[in-house]
């Protein structure tokens, strides 16, 4: 086969993939639309989720603005501080939740054997969810943005906005790694949601949500270096509010890209592996 | 009586199958404490703060929290198991299998709801002596009675909203949602991480949420706060009072419909 | 070895819980060979292993060991053309998504194998079509009868127009209408007139003698025979059956003793027993048969009939298809 052929084979392939993942983002969208009070909900749900965190705040400050905070990151206003944090930790939902249960969703609908014997690898299905769910979740973000922006009359400098963007779109790759590891291990682990739950509640805790770096213990903070949400969240905060940054802004990219080529190769390495496994015992269809 | 020992006994048995949902139940509360603990330090620049103390009646915000995280899971796991256990029957192929033999769904629910709340109790006491000999909470032996007392009353409340959870499940196909969206409004308006003083609102609604009188309570002796014992224990017996026979009716309600119109297997 | 075919399955092997006291065989070394345009049927009990053998063809499964090859691509290094080029069939509702309408579900899938956008159109409306769905396009699939369903199951697995069809017990939990609907298009508009290859299996033997140009028998992950329903039949040693039907209980020990009566076999059904021997001199034997019989049953009919697979089956294995 000529350089040119294969070349036209590799995209044609290509396309395809691409396509098969966008029907999967449709499909969920379509579905997720017959459970019309679920999803209404989907997007009340994360000012509920959020409030806590600003009153706590309150009920610890009396007020609004931290002496404290400002002296170690350069920002006063809990709130801001705080939203920020929450905000985009909302993608952690992709990776942990959507990715992990793409597979086991398919098969409560009873539909996993009968889209595993489509012609594309089965990454695909789980790369449709992240397509999906990053829509999905970027859609309540910019909902809660401005409405939480409005409320509380938090000034955005959205001169950064295109390098804020940037750096949760690596963030975001580094994620669908984690996801992925996750999605295949749901494959060989009957109690995949503790693998979920423990993971979105480690990253939550070592990641600098509503708080900085600085007041993480050595060992919390050395495992936070490991994680895309940290650099995410950390330069993203940098640009749109002017936190002081911990971290230098090309450390932080290469961190970012470096962190997102190992996640995504572990991540797709782990799924190959526990698809194989899979296969050979036949798990997934056990349950 | 014994289909609700039985239901205890399969419940134990499949739980002990599965060794890492223990050691998760054991330790989620004091892990997702974790966070809120470094984002008062963070705001305060210390593990106490004299506004909060005004408020809570207590400086030290890492106790409080970590009260409220224990008390609270022990609240929702309960709603999650009985709102849960229709539908984990579902999965198992068991559900239609259950409601169609003689015994009343009421007992099986019963026992889900005893077996969780034995589980539940046995968590807390691992994570209150972890609070104790890691984080020096006093417990002294004079305490433990009241405190086992509006454990129970806050349970037999939990009861009935665990029907009314296992009634919603049966009715709603997409229960396990809004049963986020109940964690997150009692997150929200009830003194679980802070006290709901600080704001007019959460006061306000906290008013109504039987878990705000058994939080008072139990951080009121575990933390020596001082609190009104007779008027939490009547108000948390009344609301038991009402919401046990309030549960029953709907769930009974929902059941009968659910066989009416023959929804069941319908997911 | 096994000569070249559409499936070319040589010797293999599928244990489940390996090396534990619950281990299971469910494929044990089986060879065989599909040529295109034939319509190929494996006809066995629940738990033969039908099921697994169909998951090792599709690539769900990989097997033990033994080699896999469907349309001439080896489904251990291409899978993905293997997937390309079947379409798989099973029984049962839930192989659509519910929720969604025929027209959706089936636009997904065209996605999934990479129909070309351009045709996927009149793709799907040739297919709706042809299964007499044209009215039912905007219906949430959860809302169709089990028949429909599986008509539209059937539009799905012909989206991308494969040359080869695994069909796993298609008319399962289907009523007799949708089941001879179902049955008729395999035969007529796949096999014949659109000459595509299909390996279908069925634990029915009226549905595989119908439709089938061979046939294997699978039992406990073995094949017992392999040829044409009529050479299978042919093949039994006694050329007649006496068939009895009665009310009461009846066992097969019971008989052993009557000399020129083989492969006895007792089923139930629609509330009667039903008891088959094979035997060449069925006047001679009838007396002491019914006899014996009246002992501990009522008898309804008696009568003399040629042999089918269902005698042959229990002629080579013992086994009834009604087990397991």
């Amino acid at each position: 086969m000529s350089f040119n052929q294969s070349r036209q084979g590799l995209i044609h392939t290509l396309l395809h993939y691409l396509r098969a993942i966008n029907a999967e983002n449709i499909k969920e969208w379509k579905i997720e639309f017959t459970y019309k009070p679920d999803f209404v909900r989907q997007f009340i749900e994360p000012f509920v989720y959020l409030f806590p965190y600003f009153l706590y705040g309150f009920a610890l400050l009396g007020g609004r603005y931290s002496e404290h905070l400002r002296s170690i990151t350069g920002i006063s206003d809990m709130v801001a501080y705080t939203f920020i944090g929450y905000l985009f930790i909302g993608f952690l939902n992709t990776a942990c939740w959507a990715m992990g249960f793409s597979l086991r969703k398919e098969q409560w609908f009873g539909t996993l054997e009968t889209i595993f014997v489509a012609p594309v690898p089965r990454w695909v299905y789980v790369a449709g969810m992240a397509l999906h769910s990053t829509c999905h979740q970027g859609l309540i973000m910019l909902i809660q943005a401005v409405a939480i922006a409005t409320f509380f009359a938090i000034v955005l400098h959205m001169s950064g906005i295109f390098i804020a963007l940037l750096i949760v779109l690596l963030m975001l790759l580094g994620l669908y790694g984690l996801g992925i590891i996750v999605a295949g291990l749901t494959i060989a682990l009957k109690q995949w949601w503790v693998v979920s739950e423990a993971l979105s509640t480690l990253i939550v805790v070592v990641t600098p949500i509503a708080y900085p770096l600085a007041v993480l213990p050595f060992v919390l903070r050395k495992l936070s270096m490991f994680l895309p949400t940290t650099y995410g969240i950390i330069g993203v905060r940098h640009f749109l509010l002017g936190e002081e940054l911990a971290i230098a802004l090309p450390t932080i990219f290469l961190r970012l890209s470096l962190i997102l080529v190992v996640w995504l190769t572990f991540g797709m390495i782990v799924f190959l592996v526990m698809d194989r496994y899979g296969r050979k015992r036949g798990s997934l269809s056990i349950y | 009586m014994w289909v609700i020992v039985e239901e205890v006994r399969k419940s134990i048995r499949i739980l002990l199958a599965y060794p890492a949902e223990v050691i998760f139940w054991v330790f989620s509360p004091l892990l997702w404490v974790i966070p809120l603990v470094f984002q008062g330090k963070a705001l305060v620049g210390a593990f106490s703060s004299t506004q909060f103390g005004n408020l809570a009646g207590t400086d030290d915000f890492i106790p409080y929290v970590l009260i409220g995280a224990i008390i609270s899971t022990y609240m929702f796991s309960a709603v999650w198991s009985m709102g849960n256990s229709f539908r984990d029957e579902t999965y198992y192929g068991t559900l239609e299998h259950i409601l169609s033999s003689p015994a009343r769904p009421a007992y099986i629910l019963i026992g889900k709801g005893l077996y969780n709340s034995i589980l539940s109790t046995s968590f807390v006491i691992v994570q209150l002596l972890i609070c104790v000999f890691i984080f020096g909470l006093e417990i002294t032996l004079i305490k433990i009675l009241p405190i086992f007392m509006f454990l129970l009353l806050l349970i037999v409340g939990l009861y009935g909203i665990g029907f009314m959870a296992a009634a919603l499940t049966l009715l709603v196909k997409e229960a396990h949602g809004l049963l986020h969206m109940f964690e997150y409004i009692l997150f929200l308006f009830s003194p679980i991480r802070y006290p709901v003083e600080v704001n007019p609102i959460t006061k306000t609604i906290s008013v109504f949420i039987p878990l705000t009188y058994a939080l008072i309570a139990l951080r009121g002796l575990l933390l020596n706060i001082e609190f009104n014992f007779l008027k939490n224990s009547v108000i948390l017996f009344g609301i038991d009072c009402v919401l046990i026979p309030l549960g029953l009716i709907v769930f009974h309600y929902v059941e009968k419909r659910t066989k009416t119109r023959g929804t069941l297997s319908d997911y | 070895m096994v000569g070249s075919g559409e499936i070319v399955v040589d010797g293999i092997h599928k244990v489940f819980k390996k090396g534990k006291p619950d281990e299971v065989r469910a494929v044990d070394g089986i060879s065989f060979t599909i040529n295109k345009g034939e319509l190929f049927g494996l006809l066995g009990p629940n738990g033969a292993g039908k099921t697994t053998l169909i998951k090792c063809i599709s690539t769900l499964l990989i097997p033990d060991s033994g080699s896999v090859k469907v349309g001439g691509y080896d489904i251990y290094r291409e899978p993905l053309d293997v997937r390309r080029h079947i379409g798989v069939l099973t029984g049962g509702e839930r192989s659509l998504y519910w929720k969604l309408n025929p027209v959706e579900n089936l636009r997904y899938f065209a996605a999934l194998y990479g129909v070309p956008r351009k045709i996927t159109k009149e793709r799907i409306e040739y297919l709706l079509d042809l299964m007499g769905l044209t009215d039912k396009t905007r219906v949430r699939v959860e809302k169709l009868s089990s028949g429909m369903k599986q008509k539209l199951s059937l539009a799905r697995v012909l989206i991308h127009d494969p040359p080869i069809l695994l069909v796993d017990e298609p008319t399962l939990g289907l009523d007799p209408y949708f089941a001879r609907f179902i049955r008729d298009f395999v035969k007529n508009e796949l096999n014949r007139k659109l000459n595509k290859t299909i390996l279908l299996t069925t634990h029915y033997m009226d549905e595989a003698d119908d439709l089938c140009e061979r046939i294997a028998f699978m039992n406990r992950g073995k094949i017992e025979a392999l040829d044409t329903p009529e050479r299978l039949k042919q093949s039994m040693p006694q050329k007649q059956v006496l068939e009895i039907k009665c009310q009461g209980t009846l066992e097969r020990e019971m008989f052993s003793s009557i000399e020129g009566a083989a492969s006895i076999n007792i089923s139930h059904g629609d509330g009667f027993a039903y008891l088959r021997l094979n035997t060449d001199n069925p006047e001679i034997i009838l007396g002491n048969i019914i006899e014996l019989v009246r002992e501990n049953a009522k008898i309804y009919s008696v009568r003399v009939t040629v042999p089918t697979l269902e005698d042959v089956f229990v002629h080579l294995t013992g086994a009834s298809l009604k087990d397991g």
